[in-house]
């Protein structure tokens, strides 16, 4: 994960974690709600670029993210544009049929997927588990003992990683990869999960003792390491953000690209 | 000395049960101590001791809900407790933060905790160039510091141990007994052990427990120790005499001789994320020798063997003598859960023979040959993880061994093991190695090197920079790295 980030001391980073959850996630909202196919293509452009100039992902994962996001948008909009309803046919054969409306629509839909994983990347990518699980605790007042134990989870997540690792190479010794075939397969999967499953939960379990055993408590008051507070790039971070989407809108209105201003409209 | 002032604490007539097992772990078993004490508490595996500990700190049945009844169980106010794992300890990804997660729980302000987090740093001799630090970028030994650091954020005035060093290499358990030392001086110390070398100086009273989880003996250290003395072989206790205990046992010291070539290594290098992780100039290993890979932390041990394995991008010369390696070459992991693949011993040790579609009736032989032979005739339908400790380590071998390999590698096969498993396998290592078996092992235990190892390789820093010959010749050369001349050793 360290490796994968580059510099966290940029202006996202240092923004207020449930300012940020609150906001992108409200992002979600909006972009469920426009059914305009100018306002998904300028707001997707806008937000690739904003991804580019805030993500803190380095260049090489980032050129993949992208590559691979837009793969998975594509798949689902074609889903839409093949097999769609509308008047106006552009092609046909057999099961597949494609129209102006239903390629309008398909579009919608894969630029939604795309513009929602790029703003799902550019929370994840900016923000580090600890404070944002002190954030939530200290400002949306979420129960210490969930905030505690996800970040605990956090902490497994390595480990569970370097475990795979050792299982693959642990089968490769047995013999198990030489087997081919679907039976094979479902039996490789089974002990990967068997293994990681008691491994877990295991740990989980211990993980749980000793941090009773250290007095942590659900109830109790407690003092913060860290404290998570506002500051001006909060503000900041508002603005960016509304620009960014007003952009969208704006854009729309001045420079429709397409016809379809409401793709539900037959 | 008057008992009476001092503050004691422990419980009486403690009965406790595991949910479905049909007899009691304790029955009426009483133990108290008082402030300041010292107590070392020994016995066979499984006898109980682990969770008497936890009932002493109240965490049986606070946190861990066992049931159990006791006529008075007196739980100190202020107490620590120090686990075995040391990854499963620590909630938080960095260093400072998790034992700031302890002053947090205890409601310090926040302007005082970084002073006090290096203050608990630096009481354990944890020194970090930033406090900042990953935890899972410290080697094992260190971790257990580490915990001991979070705890001691307690202000314990008893510290409870439960085998902290089980899981650490000789080194990391010398330093944590040496801060356990430092620290425990005022404090009540209850420790349970298997390794007892570095304990023995600072403790003062000594518990024995039997297998059925009773107190038979109960003493000052030297007394105790000397009377019983023979008990602690019986347990697998780690004692300063054990090594020599072992060796009156075992008598034949096999014959050096080695037979042909096996393995070729020629500008060998292990590559991992694209970068030289282990490189060796010019290895050849010979069929009967048993080989024992040491090195520091780190050094590119395990590296080795699992290039040499193919487990890992390699480049250079690897050549083995026979025409398929992977029906010759076995492999044993440190962890033997990783590699199992069953869901029941016999099955377990039949994998491999019935992915070579050998003939049911030779498999059947075979299988029960091999848990004749590793003393797991009883365990035959378990599921492997249900064994213990020692029984996994024998299985996991043993499922290697069936398929009769030339060469068997093994990743710290003693690991964790107590003393009386760790014999049991040693002897099976010398019996194979006597019917022809080439062993390569990687340790950390000296005793293993120096009284069965043909051949040291000493590996540092991804470099093979040593290769010993033991016993006959005593012939040490030295790889000249870096130096213009270079030898190596002919057999």
């Amino acid at each position: 994960m360290d490796t994968v980030l580059t510099n966290t001391n940029t202006l996202f980073f240092k923004i207020n974690p449930s300012l940020k959850f609150i906001l992108i996630s409200s992002l979600f909202i909006v972009y469920l709600f426009v059914q305009n196919l100018n306002t998904m293509i300028w707001a997707s452009l806008f937000f690739l670029i904003l991804y580019y100039f805030v993500s803190g992902l380095s260049g090489k994962w980032s050129f993949w993210f992208v590559l691979i996001t837009l793969i998975v948008s594509l798949f689902s909009a074609s889903a839409m544009i093949l097999f769609g309803k509308g008047s106006h046919i552009i092609y046909h054969q057999s099961l597949i049929l494609i129209t102006q409306e239903s390629l309008a629509r398909g579009v919608l839909l894969g630029l939604r997927t795309f513009t929602f994983s790029l703003i799902g990347m550019i929370f994840a990518t900016t923000t580090l588990p600890v404070p944002f699980f002190y954030s939530l605790m200290q400002q949306l007042k979420v129960p210490v003992r969930y905030a505690y134990g996800c970040l605990a989870a956090f902490r497994m997540i390595p480990i569970m990683a370097e475990e795979f690792m050792h299982i693959r190479q642990a089968m490769r010794v047995r013999g198990m990869t030489r087997q081919k075939g679907v039976k094979a397969f479902c039996e490789r999967m089974t002990r990967y999960t068997i293994t990681m499953l008691a491994q877990s939960i295991r740990r989980a379990q211990r993980t749980a003792i000793a941090m009773e055993a250290k007095r942590f408590s659900m109830t109790e008051k407690r003092t913060y390491f860290y404290e998570i507070g506002w500051s001006r790039n909060d503000v900041y971070f508002v603005i960016i953000l509304l620009l960014t989407v007003a952009l969208g809108f704006v854009f729309s209105s001045y420079f429709p690209l397409t016809p379809y201003t409401n793709v539900l409209d037959q | 000395m008057s008992l009476n002032d001092r503050e004691s604490w422990g419980v009486t007539n403690l009965r406790l049960a595991f949910p479905k097992k049909k007899s009691m772990l304790f029955k009426d078993l009483s133990l108290d101590y008082q402030k300041g004490e010292k107590i070392l508490l020994l016995g066979p595996s499984g006898c109980g001791k682990s969770t008497l500990l936890q009932v002493l700190s109240g965490l049986v049945p606070d946190s861990v809900e066992l049931p159990m009844r006791a006529d008075r169980h007196a739980v100190p106010d202020n107490w620590g407790f120090i686990f075995q794992d040391p990854d499963t300890q620590f909630c938080m990804p960095y260093v400072d933060e998790e034992i700031a997660f302890v002053l947090e729980n205890r409601s310090i302000s926040r302007n005082r905790m970084s002073q006090l987090i290096h203050h608990y740093l630096d009481m354990v001799d944890l020194k970090l160039e930033n406090s900042h630090q990953l935890i899972r970028t410290l080697s094992g030994g260190m971790k257990q510091r580490l915990a001991i650091a979070s705890v001691l954020a307690l202000e314990p005035d008893v510290l409870f141990l439960d085998e902290p060093t089980a899981l650490l290499d000789p080194r990391g358990t010398v330093q944590l007994w040496q801060t356990v030392r430092r620290i425990g001086n005022d404090r009540t110390l209850i420790i349970v052990e298997h390794k007892i070398d570095h304990v023995l100086d600072f403790i003062d009273r000594v518990v024995l427990f039997n297998h059925k989880g009773e107190i038979f003996a109960d003493g000052p250290k030297v007394t105790t120790l000397a009377r019983y003395r023979e008990k602690l072989d019986d347990f697998g206790i780690w004692h300063p005499g054990v090594w020599k205990g072992y060796e009156e046992k075992q008598l034949d010291k096999s014959d050096d001789t080695f037979g042909e070539l096996i393995l070729e290594l020629n500008h060998f290098e292990v590559l991992h994320q694209k970068r030289v992780k282990l490189f060796i100039e010019e290895l050849m290993i010979h069929r009967g020798e048993w080989i024992a890979i040491i090195g520091e932390n780190g050094a590119g041990k395990s590296t080795m063997i699992e290039g040499i394995m193919g487990l890992l991008h390699t480049k250079g010369k690897l050549s083995w003598t026979f025409p398929h390696p992977e029906d010759h070459v076995q492999f044993v992991f440190q962890n033997p859960e990783y590699q199992f693949v069953t869901d029941s011993v016999e099955d377990e040790l039949a994998f491999s023979l019935r992915i070579k579609k050998m003939n049911e009736d030779e498999i059947a032989r075979r299988v029960d040959q091999s848990l004749e032979r590793y003393a797991l005739k009883e365990q035959r339908l378990q599921h492997p993880f249900q064994l213990s400790i020692g029984q996994k380590r024998r299985l996991s071998v043993a499922s290697a061994m069936i398929n009769h390999p030339d060469v068997l590698i093994l990743d710290e096969p003693t690991f964790g093991q107590d003393a009386r498993n760790t014999f049991a396998l040693l002897d099976l290592f010398q019996q194979l190695r006597q019917e022809g078996t080439t062993i390569i092992m990687v340790t950390h235990e000296m005793e293993i090197v120096s009284r069965f190892a043909t051949r040291t390789l000493t590996i540092d820093q991804g470099r093979l920079v040593k290769d010993t010959l033991n016993e006959s010749s005593k012939e040490e050369k030295r790889f000249g790295y870096g130096f213009d001349e270079h030898e190596h050793v002919i057999f």
